[in-house]
Formats: structure tokens, sequence, C-alpha cells
């Protein structure tokens, strides 16, 4: 499903030259849940970006679903996101103006279908999460929990096989945190494959696999079979820096307090 | 797609209505500024004559002497003007110009009136394409033996016959009877490129009459007269066979060719009359302009109009550069929202185009709005100034010019903003709450 | 107390908003520059005086088609009908009228011999009678008028004697006196014409004609189908005159066409209308520019206390006062002024110089871009100061709000 060679990515400012992530490996399989966990500033934001080709990378290969990433053109990875990636933010990111059913509609949009399919797709996206009834409402409207069940709505809609979650349980107590959660492991159920950005300990051991990032390289993973514990976390072994300055954590890896 | 954007737009718009307005009021003030000078600016340099511009061509010759006017004049002496009238090479000619009568009629109760009357000939109507209702002009051979006929305009048709066909009818012009032979249409080319000379944006005359009676009524001039000799005119004789500049002298041609052939029949005519002692500038010779180059020569668009247009123009920029402005904070505010909508699967371009799809949106409605500035300008202007109906009527291509501009510039301002906005990278403002 | 370099490099950092400004400052100076340039060159010409009684005096068209009378002795005879109406102080034919657009004007031969002889400027020509100088209400300053044997009748050829403006007999003369001067209307030594009288001040009929202030009246009175009356009466009564002198008129002959009462006060209206037109245009536009560019800078300002929220709120936490918030987003404003007073007043130069060349127009005063750029720096203090003051009542908790 996805598969990443020796990726690396560099940020450089005129000053320093950070490596967010280097020789970076991981293959994830057809309907797997992973839970990508680190600490901050070790690149786990930079990998999420890069598996929903929201940035390109500086060096590697990245597969998805087969297709070969690399240089791939702006307009061709908004297609790719559009149909075949859902993505879930801590912060929910609805957007404010539209009511519920005009955000799960969005994607839906971009991707040229009619308003009959589009309707269809948004009340079977909106049923799904249990919101089906309160579609005109504002995102203000509602809780934390139910903005970010509309957002998995919203990444539902386009039927993507493959969900990127990004701590979405973050801004969450942890009653929501938890209906969320289950949301999503009855998504991967019915076959799509999720990856998880998170430092809730916890919510990374529910998931299938979990993958520890650490100075932007795979630290560690370890197959979870029943939820079985297992503490991640240990650092890595010091490897030669190629380049000095890896410990700089980029702006927008910080983590909400 | 279209209409998504569309949608998206007025939200938008609805959204800051404060700068929204802000938007449309800097771009419909600056259109509205630009049309208005626009506006009067295309009055004044329209080309009446149309498609018959480069056929029609007015007559100058330099025949004044050595240390007199450094240019052409643009009238010429009546004895210039009658030999002018001799020549068979053009298709039509008329010599002209502009006299006042005492216009009476059979009725002994009518108060007489003084009006302006043109003094032409036959060929006149047909060269500038005078449209009549009823009759038409006098025959070709009173060019030569007057007659005391006359054409009249249906204003003043109606104002004497009640709009009836009056063809046969007398009317009294300095108490003498002149037979009706044709009534025109209403007719007043704007401008009124056939004589300049006393302005260019006035109305044209109500009543034609043969330019053969001018020896003998001696119809006074109402135009401009030059003299750039001293000679002494104290009758009308004397103003006959003076140098003096006071008649407008027209040609018709058919093609580049007979034109040509017209220039070297005048250029004769020059040396003609230097071999009879006229003409004795070094620099005499006759000179031809079609109506595009006479309304050019005759500087009938102001100065003061072109000043005003280039100078509506900068003002535009400067609204142009204020939007733009309000744009790039406006649209940078909502970078996040186009991050999520980039997450999901829109495109640059589907970012860009619903961009400037809401920026057109705003031009559209700063075009409208613009236009009604205009208006508002204009009749403002026309009624305090006490202006010319015909330049300051709002012209019906303006309804397009003006949105067509608005949002043609909105575009351009909106560009770099929507740029702007569609280049950012998406995940900066994913994360950021 | 002033913060100049954190403003400067927080200027430089956000480049393109202040750039914008900058752009937009410099063309409103030139374009403010150059079109109040021109309004105070058009404002200085609509202010110069006639010299005549402008309120008083107003002239109408007489037109005779009446060819069995004589006209001599019949324009003669409604001349003094017109003297005897109530209400009027003067009256006289004339060949023009000042500011009205059209007349008679010619230039002069002058000097000692025919070898010495030279034209004089141009002058408009004023025919009429020993009335005229009362019936324009112009102030004789020197020499005397005509007397009332010296008026001839019919053809302007026969001029012999002439009062002329102050201008004219300046620019002819120079500094001998104008009095007992002769000047030919012909070659030298044909029709002379002896000077009698100066007035004061006395334009013809054209506002824009380079010798306006240049005037002659000859003591002619005109015999013409066509006649042109001077009346000089007292203000207000012009609209009972319009009635009672065509009646007065009409009675003695009613074959002739009586119209075109106009005073000059109208006909000033009406000559300047183009320049008038022209200030009134360049006005609007100069106000709704200052309003725009002041409008948008505010929302400029606006936007950026919005977006600079919590710098601000910090600011105040490291305890910035309220005023030091505002001198902030000032200062800021005033250096954007005067680089885009500097470019500005540059480029109002090059576009004056411009204009120049393309057009009859002189030179731009440097006073009118530094007048504007003193007039932006004024309207863009209170655009930013309004907005500037929400800023400053930004609570310095802000700053520890972290979402």
């Amino acid at each position: 499903m996805l598969s990443m060679k020796n990726i690396s990515k560099v940020f450089k400012t005129d000053l320093v030259e950070t490596h967010a992530l280097r020789d970076f490996n991981l293959e994830v399989a057809e309907g797997e849940f992973v839970a990508v966990t680190g600490p901050s500033g070790s690149g786990k934001t930079t990998f999420l970006n890069i598996a929903g080709l929201l940035e390109g990378f500086t060096q590697g290969d990245y597969f998805l679903d087969g297709v070969n990433i690399s240089n791939m053109s702006d307009n061709k990875s908004a297609a790719i996101r559009n149909e075949k990636i859902g993505f879930i933010f801590q912060g929910f990111n609805l957007i404010p103006d539209l009511n519920l059913a005009e955000n799960v509609e969005v994607p839906l949009r971009y991707r040229g279908f009619n308003a009959k399919e589009r309707k269809r797709r948004v009340q079977k996206a909106l049923e799904q999460v249990g919101l089906a009834a309160r579609m005109k409402h504002l995102p203000s409207q509602l809780s934390g929990g139910q903005q970010q069940r509309v957002a998995i709505a919203r990444a539902l809609a386009g039927e993507p096989r493959f969900l990127l979650a990004d701590e979405p349980t973050g801004n969450l107590d942890s009653m929501m945190a938890r209906q969320v959660m289950e949301l999503l492991e009855d998504i991967n159920k019915a076959g799509t494959t999720i990856i998880m950005v998170t430092h809730d300990a916890e919510l990374a051991r529910r998931a299938q696999r979990n993958i520890q990032i650490v100075d932007g390289q795979v630290c560690d993973f370890t197959m979870y079979q029943s939820g079985e514990g297992h503490q991640g976390g240990e650092r890595a072994s010091e490897k030669p820096h190629l380049v000095t300055e890896s410990h700089v954590s980029l702006n927008q890896d910080k983590v909400a307090s | 797609m279209f209409f998504y954007y569309l949608d998206l737009a007025w939200r938008s718009i609805k959204k800051t209505p404060l700068m929204s307005l802000l938007m449309v009021l800097a771009i419909s003030i600056g259109i509205g500024i630009t049309i208005t000078t626009l506006n009067v600016y295309q009055l004044m340099s329209e080309n009446p004559a149309g498609e018959r511009s480069d056929k029609l061509v007015a007559v100058q010759l330099w025949s004044q002497g050595k240390d007199a006017w450094k240019e052409f004049n643009n009238q010429l002496t009546y004895q210039d003007a009658y030999n002018l009238r001799k020549s068979d090479v053009p298709v039509r000619q008329t010599a002209m110009f502009i006299t006042g009568l005492a216009l009476q009629t059979e009725d002994p109760d009518f108060v007489p009136l003084l009006e302006s009357v043109r003094v032409t000939d036959s060929d006149f109507f047909d060269m500038f394409s005078v449209p009549f209702i009823y009759g038409k002009a006098w025959d070709k051979g009173v060019d030569t033996e007057a007659l005391y006929q006359v054409v009249i305009n249906e204003v003043l048709n109606k104002q004497l016959f009640s709009g009836e066909d009056s063809i046969g009818k007398t009317l009294y012009l300095d108490s003498k009877p002149y037979q009706i032979v044709g009534v025109t249409k209403t007719w007043s080319p704007s401008p009124l490129y056939f004589d300049v000379t006393t302005g260019a944006f006035k109305d044209s005359a109500q009543i034609f009459v043969p330019f053969s009676l001018a020896p003998i009524e001696e119809f006074q001039s109402w135009g401009n007269n030059q003299s750039w000799k001293r000679e002494s005119i104290n009758n009308y004789s004397q103003r006959l066979n003076s140098e003096m500049h006071w008649i407008q002298f027209w040609a018709e041609v058919q093609d580049d060719k007979q034109r040509d052939e017209y220039a070297q029949w005048l250029k004769r005519y020059v040396e003609q009359q230097q071999l009879i002692g006229r003409f004795d500038s070094p620099e005499a010779a006759a000179q031809l302009s079609n109506v595009a180059q006479w309304l050019e020569l005759n500087e009938v668009v102001p100065e003061d109009n072109k000043i005003l247009v280039g100078l509506s123009a900068l003002f535009l920029v400067v609204c142009l550069v204020n939007m733009l402005g309000l744009l790039l904070a406006k649209f940078l505010k909502r970078a996040p929202e186009i991050g999520v909508r980039r997450a999901i699967g829109a495109s640059r371009a589907q970012i860009f185009s619903q961009h400037m799809v809401e920026v057109g949106l705003i031009g559209f409605g700063g075009g409208v709005l613009g236009l009604v500035w205009a208006w508002v300008s204009l009749s403002l202007l026309s009624s305090r100034f006490d202006l010319e109906q015909s330049l300051t009527h709002l012209d019906t291509s303006m309804w397009l010019i003006a949105p067509v501009i608005a949002i043609f510039a909105a575009l351009v301002a909106g560009t770099y903003p929507a740029l702007r906005i569609c280049s950012t990278n998406p995940s900066v403002h994913l994360k950021s709450q | 107390m002033l913060q100049i370099k954190p403003i400067l490099s927080t200027l430089m950092r956000n480049k393109s908003g202040p750039i914008l400004l900058l752009i937009q400052i410099i063309l409103s100076v030139a374009i403010v520059a150059n079109a109040s340039f021109i309004i105070s060159e058009r404002i200085a010409l609509m202010d110069r005086d006639s010299g005549t009684a402008e309120d008083q005096v107003f002239n109408f068209r007489l037109y005779t088609f009446d060819t069995n009378i004589d006209l001599e002795s019949q324009i003669q005879r409604d001349i003094r009908a017109i003297r005897d109406l109530p209400g009027v102080i003067d009256a006289s034919t004339t060949s023009m009228v000042p500011l009205s657009g059209g007349g008679w004007s010619s230039g002069y031969t002058v000097g000692s011999s025919e070898e010495t002889a030279k034209d004089t400027e141009g002058a408009a020509i004023y025919y009429g009678d020993e009335h005229i100088v009362n019936s324009l209400g112009v102030e004789l300053i020197e020499g005397r008028n005509f007397y009332e044997e010296e008026i001839l009748t019919g053809s302007p050829d026969l001029a012999t004697h002439g009062i002329v403006s102050k201008a004219f007999a300046k620019e002819t003369w120079g500094d001998e006196p104008a009095i007992g001067q002769i000047m030919y209307a012909g070659d030298f030594g044909e029709m002379p014409i002896k000077i009698i009288g100066v007035v004061d001040k006395l334009q013809g009929a054209w506002v824009n004609s380079s010798y306006l202030d240049n005037s002659v009246i000859l003591n002619i009175q005109l015999v013409n189908v066509f006649t042109k009356v001077l009346v000089r009466a007292e203000v207000g009564t012009l609209a009972q005159l319009k009635e009672a002198i065509p009646a007065t008129l009409h009675k003695d002959n009613r074959n002739r066409v009586i119209e075109g009462f106009t005073l000059i006060s109208e006909h000033r209206k009406r000559v300047y209308r183009n320049h008038e037109l022209m200030a009134t245009v360049l006005s609007m536009m100069v106000v709704l520019l200052l309003l725009i560019t002041s409008l948008g800078l505010a929302g400029m300002v606006m936007f950026n206390i919005e977006r600079r929220t919590k710098q601000i709120g910090t600011r105040r936490a490291l305890g910035a006062k309220k005023r030091d918030i505002i001198s902030f987003f000032l200062v800021e404003n005033y250096i954007i002024c005067l680089v885009g007073g500097v470019i500005g007043g540059f480029v109002a130069v090059l576009l004056g110089q411009q204009l120049m060349s393309l057009y009859s127009l002189p030179q731009l005063d440097l006073i009118y871009p530094l007048m504007t750029v003193a007039g932006l720096i004024v309207l863009t203090t209170i655009a930013v100061i309004l907005p500037a003051r929400k800023a400053a009542r930004i609570s310095p908790a802000i700053a520890t709000r972290s979402v």
C-alpha cells in the first residue's frame, strides 16, 4: 500500500540545514492500522506531510498504492490526495463558514461528482459518524468530538483507501477521544488503511503496529497482537550525524500544550 | 465548478462586508472616474463619418503671403472656393459657410425668428449622408443658376407646418420668399466635423440655402473670418474679392487614386494662381485631410480631456493597488482554510480559480457601481455646467466597457494575491490552530 | 523612545503590504500634486478681472431685416430709446462683448518712420461711441473720453481716435506716455489713429488668447443689419429690460429680431466653463483619491493589527504602554509616507514634465508635491490612529493564551 525507501527531507535556511527525515524506510500493508509516535521535533509531522503528499522530499522513493510519487506534479498529487487519501487533523480544520454537509461535500466538489452523487455520499458519510441529523449546522454549533467526527466524515466521503490522522484526539477529552478512536477502528475494519500520528502511548497501543520516529528515522517497530503493553520510546543509538544541528525543531512541529 | 466558486465567493464577500465594500467602493470610484472621462473622450473623438471618412476630404490652401500665418488656415477665401467648385475631378464637392437670417412665414402673426442657416451646395446632402423625409436637395443647376430654394429639417417643419409634407410651400428669409424643396430628418453629427470653426459640438443648422445665392443676397458670415492682409472691406463685393478666409470647402473622392488626382489638380491650381500674383509665399500649397485627419488637425478632442483620461487611468491604478493590498490581506487571512482545501485534494488551479472568481465578482460589482457613479457624475456635471447633451449622455458602449474594464482590472489586481495564496504550502497551516 | 529599527525590520520582513502602500502613496502624490497644480492654475485664470462692471453690463443682438429704412438713423434712435429706459445707466453699440468668445481683433503698425515701423501685439477692438466707456463700466485713468462730435458712423476703416487698455499701452510704448501716440490700422502712414485715453483694464473676448488684456476702443458707431448693443443697467433690472427693450424697439419698427440678452458675468461663466469643469473634475479626483488612499491604509492597518494581535499582546505584557503601541503604527506609517513622498515627488515632477511636453501646461511648482505629502501625513495619521487605538486596547493576557 505505502512504501517509503530511504526518504530524506532537508530543510535549509540561511544558517542551518535541518534533517527532518533521514534514510526513512517504511512499508505499510493494505488494511493496516499504524500508529506513529515520537518525541516533539522527531519528524512525525514531516513524515505525515510527505505520506499525505502535502510536501515533497529531498531524496528517496515513495510508492503509494503502486504509484511512484517522487517528483509528481502538483496537479497529480492533488488528485491523488482527493481520491485516495483522507486527512484527519488535531484541530479538526473544518471550514467555519460552511455547514456540516457543505464541509463534507468539499472533496466531492473537487472530484467533480454531480449533485446527486454528492448528496448521496454526504448523507452516507454523515450517517456513518452519526451526525446526519445535524447536516445543516455550522461547525461552531458542535462540540469538539462532534467536530472531529464531521472531519472524519469528510475524510470518508471520498471513500479513500488510506486515512492519515494527525493527533486526531489531541484536542478532545478522554471520553470523546475514545469515541473517535472506536470510529477509526471501525473504519479500519471496513478495509481502510490508517496511519495515525499520536503522542498518546495508550492510544498508540490500540493500533496493530507501532512505529517510533526519532531524529527523523524509524527507530523501533513492534507488532502488537492483542493490546499487549510495550513501552516504546527508547532513544536510538547515537549514529554519526551527517550534518550538525539535527536537533533543531521545526516550527510547524510544535506540540500543542 | 464555476457556480461553486461563485457561491464561495459570495459567502466570502458576505463574511467580511466592510472589507468587501471597501474594495467594491475603491474599484467603483476608479471605474466611475475613468468611465466619466473616457465617455466624454469617446464622444468627442468619435468619427461620425464612419466608413465614408476616407472619401471625404477637407481642402486647405496656403494662400497667405510671405510673413503671414505659419500654418494652413482651415477655411478658404471666396475666390478660391469659387474656383475650386469648377473642378471636375472629385465626385462631389461643396463650399459652405454659416449665416443668420430672419425667418418668417406667410402667417402675419408669426414673430420673426433669427435662425442660423447653412449656405452650401446641392452635393452637401449626399456627401454628408443627410437623410430626407420629403423631397430632396435642390437641383445641381441651382448651384450655378441661383434659385430661391431651401431645405429645412424635421424640427422646423414640425414647428412651421406641423410636420406635413411641406414641399412647394414658401417661407421667408430676410423677407425674401424661398420655396421648400426638401425636408431632412433630424440630423446632427457629433462632432459637427464639416464645420469645426465655431466649436465642434454644436447642433447642425436647421435651414440650408444655395451657395449661389451668397453674392446676390449678400449673406453675412456668422463663422470665423480671418484676414492676413490689411485690406479694406466695406461692402460685399470687396469681401468676395478679398483674401479673407471664411469659406469651408469639402470634396468627395472615390478612392486614393482619385484623391491623388485631385491633389495634382490643386497643385496646378496653386501654380496657376502664383502666375497671376497670388500665393506668393514659398510655402504655398494645397492640403487634403480626410475626416479622421481633419478631426485630429483641428484638435477636436481638447487637451484637457486627454489629460483627464490619463490622470483617471492613473487614478484607477491607485484604486487597483489599494484593492491589491486589501485582497492580499484578506486572502492570506484565509490561508488555513485553503490549507485544508489543498489537503483535501484541491489543485492549485482550483484554488486560484476560486479566488479569481471572487475577485472577478468584486470587479463586476465595482463595474456596475462605477457605471452608476459615472452616470451620476455626468449628470451632475452636465447640469452644473450646462453641457451639450451630445457630450454627456452615457454612451451605450460604456455599459459593456465599464464592467469589462472593472473585471479585467480586478483580475489583474487579484492575480498576485491569488497566486500567493495558492502557492503557500498547505501543511504549514494545518497544524497551527 | 521611537523604535525605528524594529519597525524597519518588520517592514522589511513583510514586504508586500508596505510596498503596495508605498506604490499607492507614490502614485497619489504624483497625481494629487499635478492635479492640484492644474486646479490652482485654472482658478488663477478664472480669477482674472475683465475690468468691466460684469454684473451690470449686458448685451443683446439686434438684427434689422427691413431694407426700406435708413439704418444709421434707426440705430441711433434705438440707442437713445434704450438710454431713456428706467434702470439703464448707459448704452452703446459695440463690435464685441468682453469674454463672449467672438469679436474683432487686429495688430497695428507703430513707429516713427517706415523703416522702424513694427507690428504691435494683437488687440481686441471695441468700436463704439462716447458712451461705450461708461457702458462697459471701465475706468479711464489717463487722457479723456471721445467727444460726441468725434464719433463717426459706418465703416470701421474711418477710425481716427483711440482709447487703449493700460496693458496694451505698456506693451506697445513701454514707459512712454501713450496719450498722443499714433498707431496705424494699415501699413505705416495708412489710417492713423491718435491715442487720447487709457483705461485701467479691459479684456477682449477670447480668454485663452495671449493678449487678453490688450484692448483698443475706437470712435466708430458701426452701422450694420446685425448690431451688438451693450447696456449697463442697475443690477437686477435685466429681467424687466429683457421685456422692455424689445417692446420699445418693436414699437418703432417691427422688422427685426432682438435676442441674446446676456450679462458679462454669464459670458464669464460660459467662457470659463471648460476651465471650471476641468478644475471641478480634478478636485473631485483629488478628494476621492485621498479618501481611497486613507481608507485603504486604514484597512491595511486593521489587518496588520489582527495579524499581530499576539505580538501586540506580548509587547503589552512586556510593559509597552498604549501610547507605545499607537506610536509603533504611526512611525511605521510615517516611514512609508516619507519614502513614498520623496519618490512620489520625483514621479510627480516626471509626470509634470511629461504633461508639459505633451500639452500646453507650465512647469510643475515644487510646492505642490510638498503640500501633498504634508496633507497625506495629516490624513494618514487619522487613518492610522483610529484603528491603532483599537490595537492599544488589546489585553496583555492575549500573550499568555496559546491557542
